[in-house]
Order: structure tokens, then C-alpha cells, then sequence
């Protein structure tokens, strides 16, 4: 077979319509048999260099027409690999197609724990801000200790408690009355002064 | 929905950013101020005591006036406390005042000016911003203002005028009750609050 292919690669070329010799005629028959061979996969182990150069460019016009399909054993195959994936089942992750190609495992939960880390952080900044948010106090002064940081006595106010009622014989006696007003008044005016109050 | 885990990313990072931002303010915030000095109005100040001090002198003025029988020059003094200048909303300006107008009334009814003398009481009455023991003794300066007039009313001859006797004595019981009425709330307040 060696010394046949030598021949031909060899030999004088023969004319495009020249009858092929039985010689040739066998070689073909030979090669396409050795063709038919390698697509079913029982590809012989020793071959000439020239036929296996021969085989390989027939595999890859083979290939490139389109029609290449995978055997039915590795097609079904892949078809249970990939249905396994996806719907999540056990043993998902060991394939026997290996020619599908497959994302590391880290690298696609990555971004989503990126993600969820970054969530969880912002989270608990808010439950921090929230639980130690600055408590509005309203620094209202209640009308009792303001008046208790300034005694009565210092005060302005009404003169009933001071000048009591008064007797229908007394009506016209105004003069007393501005005395009791004006001696109470000046006692507070002079306590204020005398204890740090006005100066 | 690749972009998602960076979209959420981003709306942490954003979270953090406004939450980091509104904190801001909360830490600059100063409380209130909790000192309180006194209000100028609230208490005794120089302004009161000089005008209870010419309120005092002009009442005294008017004693020795009305000791001395010169009561047109005793009316005129006390007129002129009720001129006087008070600080605002000065409680001792109110009282004082409607103790000068019921003076005032009573000199004026007699001065036999009964008119002017009712006007000078009504018109504290209706200036009275709270009832007191000076507001009820406005009131019955106004009985006894009532009551000088059903006097004089009886005197006359005419049936008008002796129609007009019982409206008046009606009045002047009126403004006593209503002066009793006063004089005994207060009191109860006193009592119930020192």
C-alpha cells in the first residue's frame, strides 16, 4: 500500500479526463474505505503519512460542510448531562460531554455574594444609625421652674392677695393701699438687687 | 441580569453614603438652651417702682388736698395718676389705677358731678383685664354712684324724674351683688391658692 501511494505521489500526473487505470481505481477504494473507517470511529492505528495527511484534510472538509453529527450513545448523553444542570439535580456537575463548556463554580456566585456581603453591610449601618439615632429632646421649660428661679417676691403681679377685700367704708382709701403696694414692691426690688439680681 | 449583582451593589454603597450624609446634622445638632433669665416684664424693675412711687406721692397729695377741703386740686392729682406710665402688662398697673378711679369717683360724686363720676368707673370697669378686689370696688363706688343719684332723682318734683329713682336703687343693688360676687370668688381663690 506504501508503494502504491509512492507511485502515485511519483508518478506523472494524468489528464483530467484520462480513464482512471485499475491501479488507481483500488488505491481509491482503499482510501475511501479507510475514510468510511475513521468517521465511524474505528480509525486503524497504523497508516502511512500520506493517507493519515489525507484522512485529516478529508475530516475537516467533512467538518466544515456542516453536517457533522455527534453518535447517538454521546448526543444522548449530552442531552441528559445538560437537562440535569438544569434543573439543578445531583450530579450536575460531573458531565461526561465535555465538549459543553461550564463557568467555574466560583466564578459565578461571586458577584451575587459581592452583592449580598455588600447588602448585609448596609443593612446593619442602618439598623446602627437607627438604634443609635440622637433622641430629639425638646428643651421646653415648664412654666413651674421658671417661676420657681424667679421668687414671687421679685415679681410683678396683682395686689389682691396683698391688699385683701375691700371694706365699702374703706373704698376711697386709696392712699394706704398704694402704701401696702409700694412698701411690698420695694422689699422685692431691694431682695433682687441685694442677692444678685438686677444692679 | 448579569448587571444585577452590580446594581445592588451600587444601591448599598448608596444607602450607606445618604445614611453616612443625613448623620451630619443629627451630630451638629445643639440642644435648646435650658437658662432662662428673667423676663425684664416679669419682674420689679426700676420703671415700676418709680411709677408706684409717684402713684404713692400723688395720692398723698391729694390726702393732704382733701384734708385741706380743696377738693378740685385733690380730683386734679388724682387724675393725674391715672396718666402715669406703667411698664407693659405690669399687674400693679391695673390695680393701681382702679383704685385712683374709685378715689376719684367718689370725690367727683361729691363734687355733685354724678355723671362724670359714673363715667370715670365704668370706664376702669370695662378696662379690667381680670376680676379683682380693686374691680370690685370700682363696683361699688358705681352702687353708691347709683345710689346718690336715686337721691337725687327723689328730690325732684317731676314723675319722670321719680320713675327713675327705682331704676337707679335697682342698679346700685346690682352693682353691689356684683362686687360681692367678685369679692367672694377671689377670696375663695386665695384661700383654695395663697
Amino acid at each position: 500500500m506504501t508503494d502504491h501511494n509512492d507511485d502515485y505521489l511519483a508518478g506523472p500526473v494524468p489528464e483530467p479526463d484520462a480513464e482512471a487505470s485499475a491501479a488507481e481505481r483500488a488505491h481509491a477504494k482503499t482510501f475511501a474505505e479507510l475514510v468510511d473507517k475513521t468517521l465511524a470511529g474505528r480509525m486503524p492505528a497504523a497508516m502511512s503519512a500520506d493517507d493519515r495527511a489525507l484522512v485529516e484534510v478529508a475530516t475537516v472538509i467533512r467538518a466544515a460542510s456542516g453536517e457533522v453529527e455527534l453518535p447517538v450513545a454521546r448526543r444522548h448523553a449530552a442531552v441528559e448531562d445538560a437537562l440535569r444542570q438544569a434543573v439543578g439535580g445531583a450530579g450536575s456537575a460531573a458531565t461526561t460531554a465535555g465538549a459543553i463548556a461550564k463557568l467555574p463554580r466560583t466564578r459565578r456566585w461571586a458577584p451575587w455574594a459581592v452583592a449580598g456581603a455588600s447588602s448585609l453591610v448596609a443593612a446593619a449601618a442602618l439598623a446602627m444609625l437607627w438604634l443609635r439615632a440622637p433622641r430629639v429632646v425638646e428643651h421646653v421649660v415648664p412654666a413651674a421652674p421658671r417661676e420657681a428661679q424667679v421668687p414671687a417676691s421679685w415679681r410683678s403681679r396683682p395686689s389682691d392677695a396683698l391688699v385683701g377685700r375691700i371694706e365699702r367704708d374703706r373704698a376711697g382709701d386709696a392712699a394706704t393701699r398704694i402704701d401696702t403696694i409700694f412698701a411690698d414692691r420695694l422689699d422685692g426690688y431691694r431682695e433682687r438687687r441685694l442677692v444678685g439680681g438686677e444692679p | 441580569m448579569k448587571y444585577v449583582p452590580i446594581l445592588i451593589a451600587v444601591a448599598a454603597l448608596a444607602a450607606l453614603v445618604t445614611c453616612a450624609a443625613d448623620r451630619e446634622p443629627a451630630q451638629t445638632q445643639a440642644p435648646a438652651p435650658t437658662t432662662h433669665t428673667p423676663d425684664p416684664a416679669d419682674v420689679i424693675g426700676k420703671p415700676l417702682m418709680l411709677s408706684l412711687s409717684r402713684a404713692k406721692n400723688l395720692h398723698h397729695k391729694a390726702k393732704i388736698y382733701i384734708s385741706d377741703g380743696n377738693i378740685p386740686a385733690a380730683i386734679a392729682s388724682v387724675r393725674e395718676i391715672l396718666s402715669l406710665e406703667f411698664p407693659a402688662g405690669a399687674p400693679e398697673a391695673e390695680d393701681v389705677r382702679n383704685d385712683a378711679r374709685a378715689l376719684l369717683g367718689k370725690l367727683l360724686v361729691g363734687q355733685g358731678e354724678l355723671d362724670e363720676a359714673m363715667r370715670v368707673v365704668q370706664e376702669g370697669i370695662a378696662s379690667s383685664q381680670r376680676k379683682s378686689f380693686f374691680v370690685a370696688n370700682l363696683l361699688t363706688v358705681e352702687g353708691e354712684i347709683h345710689e346718690a343719684r336715686a337721691e337725687k332723682l327723689a328730690t325732684a318734683t317731676d314723675a319722670a324724674s321719680k320713675a327713675r329713682v327705682v331704676d337707679e336703687k335697682h342698679a346700685a343693688i346690682e352693682a353691689f351683688d356684683r362686687s360681692n360676687q367678685i369679692d367672694v370668688e377671689l377670696q375663695k381663690q386665695l384661700t383654695e391658692h395663697p
